[in-house]
């Protein structure tokens, strides 16, 4: 019996991208969503629709937490709630851990949940292989995926907001990460920009075996890159992310260009899926020979 | 009843034949299994007949069969029921250990015998420790729509076309593999062999896959609260980070239509 | 003279476990032992030194049918010990789960009950699995009663076999409104499957009542009128949930039980004189056999005022509402006659909860060692945990469990039976064996051991 495939002849199966029925750019038609979001608002805009017409009853999304820029993943079930977890955190919060709690004590039939390209691995392994998911699996109605170069810690973000930025994290705007720097905005209106090679020891070590630039395995899965200042890029790649956002743009909750008629497009999103496969699928082929005669464990080859 | 049965309807000629072998378990995982509700008819009535399971039918002594689902761990003390999971490995053509004793001891790795009156019954070692198995379906209790998948896998590897036989190896492969593994789950794995291994990326199955809520995350990472966890090695299990098999999962959508439409 | 007949290992219950029975020439059985064979985990000596938090949710994995009242009399003999209450809205969730549990369990017991029933007017068994109707509406709704029970217990309880809402001190999590109202929608359908599957149930109950014989093994057995009839005394502490050493007039009494040997209650050394091969299905065991149930069920058997009692639906109905059904009939009828109660049950619950009451004590002390006990009204009768905490550990842990009360109640319920009916009369007892821990056939060499233990 051969083993799970090696995981370049994945990649080539798969694309960078991944499988998508269709790559727009697009912004919310709401202003009050624009206004607080980080690009172009699409996971709040898409989950207001989803909550609204009753696709899904509750969403699982990264809220405020007990400190400055810590997220929480809480389950919204009204707009409000939805709309006080706007914007991108950059750094961890355990989205997963809610989804089988949602359909327990919160009573959920249909979840939304929204999260980086692992959890969206996370997610899918869950609803085929529900080791300790029972009656999770068919419960999962819009799994949105936001883009993800690698993650951080609370605490790396702290040091480089804190100390490489000189900003207390409370008088902290919004982050972004684009244009190969990693931009830190104050209340008082400082913008501060770092270089991406500053960033690069305070990633979360887990992000480097990533194979998932763009969220493959999402219903719907959105980032900025590739898209205008204002706009996100998004990819909707399964029957029922289709489904979904077809419904949203008859709604007229989206303004959309094909992606082919934006700058950068398609062609920055290609190269920067490409840069991160192929630098993590380097450090997987390095990890199987770390040590002396000794390899660090590979998860694409089987749990053991 | 079970010979009338057979009398009255004859059997579907390509069902596989599953059994249901209980050892030192609960009969939780058998209950998960049933909780499949009107799938579970749908299971007997097109792919597989229940030739044993004591619960169940009325067969008592173990029949050759495709697939065993053994729930529960062995007392080693037990001659009849080391017997049994030695002969449970001759008639089976596929053991599938269900749920967290069988495939890991579960609570009975906590038993040390002195209670009255089999004090000398102390020793409880998960399946694999005395048999060969097959596939793991770990988690106490197992969840139903895995074991569901687990069944029509087997099916398909069992009597289905070369595509079908292809889809099952591939979806089996991890859960036999998980078999390879060995017999020791605990939550300290996910320290030993995701954050130690640095592999952890904070999303949060563990947690969510615990049954006795004794994961937590701080900062994003997991914390194992080792004085409430019960070694049914779920949280492992259901880790991106254990096993994620790019041949497969990616597939998911096509998957679980196909099974939904099975269960129609 | 008499024949001594070994079934071994009976079967649609749950666990392993075995009947020998001593009969006459007519094939009545004129003392039955009925004990189990299923090892003994010894939950009740793995939990010293353990935490009182651990403890309950180990105590759950006894068994994967009545797991809840496992849960919730082990989390309340803690909470009992340590002397801590709870808020009323855990309370009420608690109730929820409890009669969630009886809703799925019962209707399971119709699954594994039905195949010793016939079709009115017809000389058919029912198999439930049958794709032919009506029987596979029956298993639908059967499946569909257990959806709702199981889906109720998972959404106030966490999960729906061992649930992990619960804890000292409360519950981890409250229902939010919205899960209530799913809840109460899956209740109002549950109580009109309920009323169908319980009116159902009973008229077939009641058509093998009203039949002079069984098939079993290709022959036609008499049904006596008194099949399962016993003498023995009842015991439940309560129609629905449980009650505590907390409780103002607690439903139960330390004082009353006392654990003895089997020795008084079994029959001693003997040797299978009776086989019948045509036996469903495998035969009994063959002539021969050594049997030995004094020495094999080397048990506690647990007394209530100095006798054996039968607990389960018919205790309740016997002792809050009068109930006077004898026999194996009358059991299995007061069981169908609780379906409707459990979603009353959970309904009423439900119209108090407050979704945002509070759910976990202020303060939950870590206990002194001081005794307390939580009898649950498990689906097949009164579950008694008792403990001992101490600074957050257990000290001591005792698990009385439905079936084990049951095992020596039942076995003087199989005098006068035809043996071929035995099973019939062991399966109205719904029992549930891994939860009764205590009782194991032994071979050979460990014989010794349990003579000394016994002595």
């Amino acid at each position: 019996m051969p083993l799970m495939r090696h995981s370049n002849e994945v990649r080539e199966m798969a694309g960078e991208l991944g499988k998508y029925k269709l790559c727009v750019s697009a912004r919310s038609a709401d202003k009050a969503i624009l206004k607080r979001a980080q690009d172009g608002g699409i996971v709040t805009q898409l989950f207001k629709f989803a909550l609204e017409e009753g696709i899904i009853e509750g969403a699982i999304v990264a809220g405020p937490g007990d400190e400055p820029w810590r997220p929480r993943p809480f389950i919204a079930t009204t707009v409000e709630e939805l709309m006080s977890a706007s914007g991108t955190k950059y750094n961890i919060s355990p989205q997963v851990s809610w989804i089988k709690e949602a359909t327990r004590s919160y009573g959920l039939d249909k979840i939304g949940i929204v999260g980086t390209p692992c959890q969206m691995q996370a997610v899918r392994k869950g609803q085929l292989y529900p080791v300790g998911l029972r009656d999770v699996p068919d419960k999962i109605k819009l799994a949105i995926g936001i883009f993800c170069m690698e993650n951080f810690s609370y605490q790396s973000v702290k040091q480089l907001v804190e100390d490489h930025a000189a900003m207390k994290m409370e008088a902290v705007k919004k982050m972004e990460i684009g244009k190969g720097k990693f931009w830190v905005y104050g209340q008082r209106g400082q913008v501060v920009q770092l270089p991406l090679k500053v960033t690069h020891k305070y990633e979360q070590p887990g992000c480097h075996v990533c194979l998932d630039y763009v969220a493959n395995l999402a219903d719907v899965s959105t980032g900025s890159v590739g898209s205008p200042d204002g706009w996100s890029t998004v990819f909707v790649r399964t029957r029922n992310g289709d489904d979904i956002w077809s419904k949203a743009i008859a709604a007229g909750c989206f303004e959309t260009k094909p992606i082919e008629q934006v700058k950068p497009g398609l062609e920055l999103v290609t190269k920067l899926a490409t840069e991160k496969i192929t630098k993590n699928q380097k450090t997987v082929e390095e990890r199987a020979k770390f040590g002396v005669n000794k390899s660090l464990r590979n998860p694409y080859l089987g749990p053991k | 009843m079970a010979e009338t049965i057979k009398k009255e309807e004859k059997p579907v000629a390509d069902k596989i034949t599953v059994g249901h072998v209980h050892m030192s378990g609960c009969t939780g995982c058998l209950v998960s299994l049933a909780d499949n509700y009107g799938g579970l008819l749908t299971i007997l009535d097109k792919y597989a007949d229940l030739v044993y399971g004591l619960t169940l039918a009325d067969v008592r002594h173990i029949p050759k069969m495709d697939v065993a689902l053994v729930e529960g761990s062995v007392c080693i003390q037990d001659k009849i029921s080391v017997q049994e999971i030695k002969e449970t490995r001759e008639k089976a053509a596929v053991v599938v250990a269900v749920g967290g004793c069988a495939c890991y001891g579960n609570i009975t790795r906590f038993t040390r015998g002195g209670q009255q009156n089999q004090p000398q019954h102390e020793s409880y070692l998960p399946v694999g420790d005395l048999i060969k198995v097959d596939v793991y379906i770990p988690g106490c209790a197992p969840c139903p729509q895995l074991i569901r998948n687990v069944c029509v896998m087997a099916y398909l590897l069992l009597k289905g076309n070369k595509d079908q036989q292809e889809l099952a190896k591939k979806y089996l492969t991890p859960l036999m593999l998980l078999a390879d593994r060995g017999t020791e789950a605990c939550g300290c794995d996910l320290m030993y062999d995701v954050v130690n291994q640095g592999l952890c990326m904070g999303c949060g199955s563990c947690a969510a896959a615990c049954p006795v809520r004794a994961i937590t995350h701080e900062y994003g990472k997991p914390n194992v609260n080792r004085e409430m966890c019960i070694k049914c090695g779920a949280c492992y299990a259901q880790c991106p980070r254990s096993f994620f098999n790019f041949d497969v999962i990616p597939e998911f959508e096509g998957i679980m239509d196909a099974i939904d439409a099975a269960l129609k | 003279m008499s024949k001594i007949v070994e079934i071994s290992p009976t079967t649609r219950h749950e666990g392993h476990s075995k009947l020998v029975l001593k009969v006459d020439d007519a094939g009545i059985i004129e003392r039955g032992d009925w004990l189990s064979i299923t090892p003994v985990r010894g939950v009740e000596k793995l939990a010293l030194g353990k935490t009182m938090d651990q403890v309950p949710k180990i105590a759950s994995r006894v068994c994967g049918i009545c797991p809840i009242a496992h849960t919730l009399a082990g989390i309340e003999s803690m909470e009992g010990s340590i002397r801590c209450e709870i808020p009323k809205d855990a309370k009420l969730l608690r109730i929820i789960l409890q009669s969630a549990n009886r809703l799925h369990s019962h209707a399971l017991h119709n699954i594994l009950t039905l195949p010793d029933m016939y079709l009115p007017g017809t000389d058919t068994k029912i198999n439930p699995f049958s794709p032919q109707e009506p029987v596979r509406s029956v298993a639908k709704r059967i499946q569909r009663i257990r959806e709702i029970g199981q889906t109720i217990g998972e959404i106030a309880g966490g999960e729906a076999v061992h649930p992990s809402n619960p804890r000292v001190g409360g519950m981890y999590k409250a229902c939010t409104a919205h899960a209530k109202t799913k809840m109460y929608d899956l209740a109002k359908e549950g109580l009109v499957l309920a009323h169908e599957q319980m009116d159902f149930m009973i008229a077939i109950l009641r058509n093998y009542q009203k039949r002079d014989w069984a098939e079993v093994g290709g022959k036609q057995i008499p049904i006596p009128k008194t099949l399962g009839y016993h003498n023995q005394g009842y015991m439940a502490a309560h129609p629905m949930y449980g009650s505590s050493n907390l409780d103002d007039c607690p439903g139960w009494n330390p004082d009353r039980w006392t654990d003895v040997r089997p020795w008084d209650w079994y029959m001693g050394e003997g040797e299978v004189s009776l086989a019948d091969p045509g036996y469903p299905i495998g035969g009994t065991s063959p002539v021969g056999t050594k049997v030995n149930p004094q020495m094999e069920a080397c048990t506690g058997v647990p007394l209530y005022d100095g006798s054996p009692v039968e607990v389960g639906p018919r205790a309740r109905l016997v002792q809050f509402k009068n109930y006077d059904e004898k026999g194996t009939i009358g059991q299995q009828i007061a069981r169908q006659m609780e379906y409707p109660d459990c979603l009353y049950t959970i309904l009423n619950a439900l119209d108090d909860y407050n979704p945002n009451g509070k759910i976990l004590a202020d303060h939950i002390p870590q206990g002194d060692g001081s005794l307390g006990w939580a009898a649950n009204e498990a689906p097949r009768g009164c579950d008694v945990h008792l403990a001992k905490v101490k600074d957050g550990r257990v000290l001591y842990y005792e698990m009385l469990v439905p079936t084990t009360w049951n095992f020596p109640t039942c076995s003087r319920a199989l005098t006068g039976a035809p043996w071929q009916l035995a099973e019939v009369i062991v399966r109205g007892y719904d029992p549930c064996v891994s939860c009764a821990t205590h009782m194991i056939v032994i071979d050979e060499d460990k014989r010794l051991v349990a003579q000394k233990l016994i002595q």
